[in-house]
């Protein structure tokens, strides 16, 4: 059971800091008073990359399965291909798609 | 005929929204079992608008974790946000002030790419405004039906189909196409084995290191090219 001051606590500081941080460079830009260095455009563009990989691969890395003959690893296994079926085919709904069916492809079988 | 830019963003959303119901399913039944109520599931929803960091909240939540630290957790999931909105503003640059205000409140993951990849569609920013608002629509109304369906329902879909897998591919889908060339890679890597090593640390620490870690690559890598670049 979560605390409800305590919830509202967290919601009330993700809700003000979350917002802040969207309408940051929007706001920041539309004064005309700063530019974004194209330096600082770069940096912003690796942001996606430093931090998704380091939530989804505990994800799936630590995820216990139950098919024996990829040491109980399909999630990360499937998630693998599926890296490989995106960068390809650039495709969103493709990847979601062939990563739901494979596992649960693999899932049946196993 | 005049076409109308709303629709056009509401429709071109779409396809992606096949990630977004069930990510919202499972942010809606993780609030569920963690006790939270449907207001209260709902209020955070509408609050925060930011699924990804409503999820590593609730889990840290449920395990006692320190006001400081779930909030900088979920903030540090939620500073990609800043390329998005560095990469919205001259969208929003002809927009009145409130619509900016509710224009960076709406940006999400797949508002982002679904404008990047409609760029070259609009003759008038006014096009690209009314684009934007039509797909933020579509996305705000898919995912608080979505979070609440889980909310009321739990996870909904059959026992067989993992679900809930769809939330690491939706992760995978909107990281990808970011990765413009080798570099992009590294920092990919480096986050993703940093988050397994790090994972034992307390409280989501783990995360939080390996943003500060992958960063720094990234400033690395990004110094060396431009000295690269005055070296020529």
């Amino acid at each position: 059971m979560i605390e409800p001051t305590y919830f509202w606590t967290v919601v009330a500081f993700m809700a003000v800091g979350t917002l802040a941080i969207r309408g940051s460079i929007i706001l920041i830009s539309s004064t005309g008073k700063f530019v974004i260095s194209d330096r600082m455009r770069e940096l912003f563009s690796f942001i996606p990359a430093a931090i998704i990989p380091a939530i989804v691969a505990p994800m799936v890395f630590f995820h216990i399965g139950k098919v024996e003959w990829l040491g109980n690893r399909e999630r990360l296994w499937v998630l693998l291909l599926a890296v490989f079926v995106c960068y390809f085919t650039r495709h969103m709904v493709a990847t979601i798609g062939f990563g739901l069916l494979v596992l649960y492809l693999v899932t049946q079988i196993g | 005929m005049k076409k109308n830019f709303f629709r056009f963003g509401f429709i071109k959303i779409l396809p992606i929204m096949t990630g977004v119901v069930p990510f919202g399913a499972v942010v809606g039944s993780a609030a569920a079992d963690a006790g939270l109520n449907v207001s209260q599931t709902m209020l955070f929803n509408i609050f925060v608008f930011a699924g990804a960091s409503q999820l590593a909240a609730i889990d840290l939540m449920t395990k006692g974790g320190t006001i400081v630290v779930v909030v900088l957790t979920g903030l540090i999931i939620n500073l990609r946000f800043l390329l998005y909105s560095a990469a919205i503003s001259p969208v929003l640059s002809g927009a009145g002030f409130w619509a900016k205000i509710f224009g960076a409140y709406f940006l999400t993951d797949q508002s982002y790419a679904v404008m990047t990849a409609h760029e070259t569609h609009f003759k008038k920013s006014g096009d690209a405004i009314q684009f934007y608002f039509g797909s933020c629509t579509c996305m705000a109304l898919t995912w608080h039906l979505a979070v609440l369906g889980g909310s009321l329902f739990g996870n909904f879909a059959p026992r067989n189909w993992a679900l809930d897998y769809a939330v690491p591919l939706s992760f995978v889908v909107l990281v990808i196409p970011t990765l413009k060339n080798r570099k992009y890679i590294l920092v990919a890597i480096c986050s993703a084995l940093s988050g397994i090593l790090l994972y034992r640390l307390p409280l989501n620490l783990g995360l939080i290191a390996s943003a500060v870690i992958s960063i720094s690559l990234a400033v690395l890598l990004s110094r060396k090219s431009e000295s690269a670049r005055m070296n020529q």
